[in-house]
């Protein structure tokens, strides 16, 4: 079976900076894959380029074995959807105006039919709006889709975020670093929401810094490190892999250890 | 401790407030005959005589004792609205008896006959204000209650007749029909900044967005009532020949407003050669009106022609977007400018024959229907109505129009995407909203409205002038926008009513015009950044500063009046 996203070493040059070299990356269908890295690795740059923001300097982006689209738009109408690193909300709209505008390219309603509000616009803003007070409702947003989205706790934007993102009716979902600065209890939940939307069918890339976060999260990790894929395999490969633990994680080796023993510990209990 | 001070401060400025009010105002009788009812302004020739400026001042001094001791909520916002009011009646009338009425001596002593009211008067406010600012900040007032149905319509209604009466006292505030009143300024001034403490005072009781929630639950009867009462204006106080050019002009520019209200306040883009999409429906118009200057020997039908020229404005709309596509920000709006710039040159210098050149295209034929000429006063049923009514009836139809355009485009996926285009641009389009395509619809829409507004212009008018579509018209309109908030309609009626018409009912201070909206401008930037009348988002935003303290102001509906009575004092 074709993976539903394939990235075929894609490089991309910034003048004369290399962010990424020949990183090659399947996303199977239902599967959950990490992004590891240090700060600078090149990961946001690497969804930039399977979003379309960016076009890769060489190598390819196949979606359900086609090429990417150029345009970003035309890509999250094909199928691929995204948070961002910062939030990027639409602040002075509301909670259910946000998921509205991501439900945009699965409406259909154009100028005049927008201009004349016939029957047919009127069943299709309703669609709109209970298919996004469902997509509320199922990231756990439900009793606050009037207030404006700035106003929100932060991760309350970041579950806004994905629910915007889902509105797209995406086939693969990418977030970046979506648990950063949340506490313990609001990273279990994001998990939890993260291994839902999976069941949903949908496939998902996650960035994140969490290690246990990704480990017990994922079906395949990969670890880019400057620019470059370092290694990739099951998160157990990865985990017991010399130089992650090296060059990814930085660290002395023993605290390192430690963590990820409690990881394992974590997971046998 | 600070708030301790607040009652008595309140209660003290209050009660000079209402001295100031009693005391005589003027040394001598002011040059120009009476001003505005009792020649001296010397309250004991005539005890109980109060009327006009002085009138306000006393019933809100009177306001201010009762609000400080009558425990109400949100006390600060009902003061600080009294307070403003107040400083604005006093010093529009210190300075204009200072300045036009014959210097400091009119307003201390001379002869014998001492005048200090209204000095008295800005002192009280002052004191008054002193004290409401004392008081903690509280959160905006929500009335949240529901009636039955038929008792919010009648609520409506009342309040919507209420309006019409406020506006049509506020346009004949200080005489009729521009008869050229000296004190007309003053007065009018005088009348707003009462105006401005009611609409305060409902405001922190909640009133007034109770009302407009009221009318958003019932949007259509708002609208047929809003139409009607609009409709109603030529029957009342306002209705005459003076009157009707005035509201039809406002009405004209309002719709041009709200058309340029999609381009900058939905869709974010910055336009400032706005007004050459007029320029080009009122040119479009006057040559196919049958005007014998015009190019074409045709007379197309009103209508027909009007479509005409919203389509061919629509289409320099789409060509003059279309750079959206490769710039942003500052780089539009100087490809705007300079568009506006080309369409003047261009109409000036009466290039390919369409536009009459510096003579302008003159006598385009008045409208008729069913052989009424729209500029005669018709009379139905034995009411004689006055002249141009039925430009007036013509030109709410095409405001009518224009809003239903906006709201509905609004309230859609196309209205939302324009939003996200202004709130992060790059966001949207990594949301699947093709930003190109829209941003382009969005500058055609704005032009078709403005290209429509200019057919109506042109024939209101009957000349079609290159001179009426210059930089600072457009300027003027995108003032309009900012000033009245930007995203709403009322907002941009109210803002172009504001440009409009204050510049009629100040006629005597015109040096000072331009030099009064930009203070205003800059006023309303610092105090009041949403606009006067925010749209839902803004005024949620707004909410929410208030509860966090500080920054809020929202008096500033008051303020310009300060700052246009300094400038009649100039
Ligand atoms: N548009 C750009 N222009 C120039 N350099 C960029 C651009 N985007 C990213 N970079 C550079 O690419 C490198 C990778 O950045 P990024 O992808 O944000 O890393 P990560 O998300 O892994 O922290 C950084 O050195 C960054 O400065
Ligand atoms: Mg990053």
């Amino acid at each position: 079976m074709t993976p539903v996203l394939q990235a075929r070493d894609v490089s991309m040059v910034f003048g004369g900076l290399a962010a990424l070299k020949n990183v090659s990356l399947d996303l199977d269908e239902g599967k959950i894959v990490g992004l590891i890295g240090p700060n600078g690795a090149g990961k946001t740059t690497f969804f930039n380029c399977l979003t379309g923001l960016y076009t890769p300097t060489t190598g390819q982006v196949l979606l359900k074995g086609d090429p990417l689209p150029g345009d970003p738009a035309a890509v999250t109408d094909a199928g691929v959807a995204r948070t961002f690193q910062n939030i990027r909300l639409f602040p002075s709209m509301t909670v259910l105006e946000n998921v509205l505008l991501g439900r945009h390219v699965r409406m259909k309603q154009g100028p005049l039919s927008s201009l004349f509000h016939g029957p047919a616009f009127r069943r299709g803003e309703a669609a709109a709006r209970d298919r996004a007070r469902e997509l509320l409702a199922f990231v756990g947003l439900g009793k606050v889709e009037d207030e404006l989205s700035r106003n929100l706790p932060y991760g309350d934007q970041r579950r806004l975020e994905i629910a915007r993102a889902l509105a797209t009716d995406p086939a693969v979902l990418l977030l970046d670093e979506p648990t950063a600065g949340m506490n313990p209890q609001e990273t279990e939940a994001a998990r939890q929401l993260i291994f839902r939307i999976r069941d949903t069918g949908v496939s998902v890339v996650v960035i994140e810094h969490d290690t246990k976060f990704i480990f017990t999260l994922c079906d395949r990790v990969s670890v880019l490190v400057q620019g470059e894929l370092l290694v990739e395999g099951t998160p157990d490969e990865v985990r017991g892999d010399p130089r992650v633990v090296e060059a990814y994680l930085g660290k002395p080796p023993e605290e390192v250890e430690a963590e990820l023993q409690a990881v394992q510990e974590g997971e046998q209990s | 401790m600070k708030t301790a001070m607040a009652r008595p401060l309140s209660a003290i400025g209050s009660v000079v407030l209402i001295i100031g009010a009693l005391l005589p105002w003027a040394t001598f009788v002011l040059n120009d005959g009476p001003y505005p009812d009792k020649a001296t302004l010397e309250f004991f020739d005539a005890p109980f005589g109060l009327s006009s400026f002085r009138l306000y001042l006393e019933i809100l001094g009177l306001a201010g004792i009762v609000f400080t001791f009558v425990p109400v909520r949100d006390k600060i916002r009902v003061l600080k609205s009294i307070g403003w009011g107040a400083a604005g009646i006093s010093v529009v009338n210190l300075l204009f008896i200072a300045g036009d009425g014959g210097g400091l001596g009119a307003i201390t002593a001379a002869d014998g006959v001492p005048a200090f009211g209204s000095i008295v008067a800005v002192v009280g406010s002052a004191v008054l204000l002193f004290g409401a600012y004392q008081l903690p900040p509280e959160p905006l007032t929500v009335i949240d209650s529901k009636l039955p149905w038929w008792a919010e319509w009648l609520i409506l209604l009342a309040a919507f007749v209420a309006l019409l009466f406020l506006i049509t006292e506020t346009l004949t505030a200080g005489g009729h029909s521009g008869v050229s009143d000296p004190y007309i300024g003053p007065l009018f001034l005088s009348y707003l900044s009462a105006v401005g403490a009611l609409l305060g005072v409902l405001h922190a009781f909640g009133v007034t967005e109770w009302i407009s929630d009221m009318s958003e639950r019932h949007r259509v009867f708002s609208i047929v009532v809003l139409v009607l009462c609009a409709v109603a204006v030529p029957f009342t106080s306002v209705g005459n020949d003076y009157w009707m050019t005035i509201t039809a002009n406002i009405g004209v520019y309002a719709a041009t407003a709200i058309g340029l209200n999609i381009v900058v306040g939905l869709a974010g883009l910055l336009d400032l050669g706005y007004v050459a999409f007029m320029g080009i429906g009122a040119f479009v118009a006057a040559n196919l009106s049958g005007a014998v200057a015009a190019e074409f020997h045709i007379q197309l039908p009103f209508i027909v022609a009007a479509i005409a020229s919203g389509i061919v404005a629509g289409v320099f709309g789409a060509v003059v977007g279309s750079p959206t596509l490769r710039v942003r920000g500052d780089y539009l709006a100087i490809v705007t400018l300079a568009f506006g710039e080309i369409f003047v040159r261009v109409s000036q210098n009466n290039i390919g024959g369409l536009t009459g050149g510096s003579n302008a295209i003159p006598n385009i034929p008045d409208l008729s229907l069913f052989g009424a000429q729209f500029n005669d006063a018709p009379t139905i049923g034995g009411l004689q109505l006055p002249g141009g009514v039925l430009y007036y009836f013509l030109i709410v139809l095409l405001v009518a129009l224009v809003m239903f355009v906006f709201g509905n485009l609004k309230n859609s996926r196309i209205g939302r995407a324009w939003i996200a285009i202004r709130e992060d641009e790059d966001v949207a389009r990594a949301m699947g909203v093709k930003t190109g395509k829209l941003k382009i619809l969005a500058f055609m829409t704005g032009a078709t409205l403005a290209g429509l507004a200019g057919a109506v212009f042109a024939h209101k008018l009957a000349t079609a002038s290159y001179d009426s579509f210059q930089f600072n018209q457009s300027v003027t309109l995108l003032a309009a926008v900012i000033l009245g908030g930007m995203g709403t309609i009322p907002g941009a009626v109210l803002g172009a009513a504001l440009l409009f018409v204050l510049p009629e009912e100040l006629r005597q201070f015109k040096d000072y015009r331009l030099l009064f909206f930009g203070l205003a401008l800059v006023v309303i930037m610092r105090f009041r950044p949403q606009g006067l009348i925010a749209d839902r988002h803004r005024r949620a935003e707004l909410a929410d500063e208030d509860t966090t303290g500080e920054s809020l102001d929202d008096t500033a509906i008051k303020e310009p009046v300060a700052v246009a009575a300094k400038e009649a004092g100039a």
